[in-house]
């Protein structure tokens, strides 16, 4: 790169931070003075004016009128029609919560089947002897 | 009536809720501006209404992840550059350079697709289409990176700060890439302007 290209770049960048409000005191002072004086920045400036002021007149495009609809068909057209309306219960909870409730549920039941007297899960507790059908009261004895 | 804060978040709490005239009412405040940014980025009008379709939906789609730790327009206007930028890769990758209908937006300026220009005197209205058209080519000439900065704040005039959040940028790059940009259109625009 030249040294008239890296100075231009130079002036370009301190003047852009000037047109952008970047410089404060006395580098503002300087780039001003500069400006006021000196061929070569007073140029550039007038350029860099006229090129954002040509960047900031270029008409706005506006989107077509039917822009709305045709977002939303698309949406439609896309979630077959699932996307818009209220949202599910599994929808609006997160799942992790949703399982974590599910796991609590079934610690809870566990629970109570472990705990109970009949409960399937109390096969390992030791069970009392029955007081009556044992075979030995039915053996009659001799 | 309430103020712009709250009818925002109003909004997206009706949004989150899937409610099709909360998206409709979104469309509404925001396609112009979103319109603009996507024709200036890419230079196409049928591109630029296919992203912004694309960014709408994505933004439906996705509104659930918007955790409002920055402005609405700033979440927005992310999505709209990160499309764009997707798209310009796109449409390098398939060399497609045909800007046709560049002419005809910048020149048919009054068939709706581009607001009605005010009146002037013909000289003056055919210097003036020639000119976008320039700045639209050398826009479009510009580096990606330098033509998302150009346009967000010369076209779009927005701070260099929300230019940073939306770029997630550093100051000093977003500084240095304006600079690129300004000195890359100047230098295009030398003997026009």
């Amino acid at each position: 790169m030249s040294d008239d290209t890296t100075e231009e770049d130079e002036i370009v960048a301190k003047l852009s931070d000037y047109l952008d409000g970047a410089l404060k005191g006395a580098e503002r002072d300087d780039v001003a003075a500069k400006i006021e004086g000196d061929d070569v920045w007073k140029r550039a400036h007038a350029e860099l004016v006229e090129t954002r002021k040509a960047l900031s007149g270029l008409r706005k495009a506006h989107a077509p009128p039917s822009f709305a609809q045709d977002v939303t068909s698309t949406i439609h057209t896309r979630s077959a029609g699932r996307f818009f309306g209220r949202r599910t219960f599994g929808d609006r909870v997160p799942f992790g919560a949703l399982v974590a409730i599910a796991v609590l549920g079934l610690v809870v039941i566990a629970y109570f089947m472990w705990a109970s007297q009949t409960g399937s899960l109390e096969g390992h507790r030791e069970r009392a002897p029955r007081s009556s059908g044992s075979a030995e009261s039915v053996v009659p004895k001799p | 009536m309430l103020p712009a804060v709250e009818l925002e978040r109003s909004l997206l709490r009706r949004l989150r809720d899937r409610d099709e005239r909360a998206f409709r009412e979104l469309i509404e405040a925001h396609r112009d501006r979103v319109f603009n940014i996507t024709f200036r980025m890419l230079g196409n009008r049928a591109e630029a209404e296919d992203v912004a379709q694309e960014v709408f939906i994505t933004v439906f789609k996705s509104i659930d992840s918007f955790r409002e730790e920055s402005k609405f327009s700033t979440w927005l206007y992310r999505v709209t550059v990160n499309h764009c930028k997707n798209r310009i890769k796109y449409l390098a990758r398939r060399h497609d350079r045909d800007r046709d209908e560049l002419d005809d937006t910048t020149t048919n300026g009054v068939n709706g697709t581009i607001g009605a220009p005010p009146p002037a005197a013909p000289d003056h209205a055919l210097a003036g289409a020639q000119m976008e058209k320039l700045l639209q080519e050398a826009i479009a000439n510009l580096e990606e990176e330098h033509r998302v900065v150009v346009v967000l704040r010369d076209v779009e005039d927005l701070s260099i700060e929300e230019i940073c959040e939306i770029t997630d940028l550093p100051d000093g790059t977003v500084k240095s890439r304006l600079h690129r940009a300004r000195l890359a259109l100047r230098k295009k625009l030398q003997r026009h302007v």
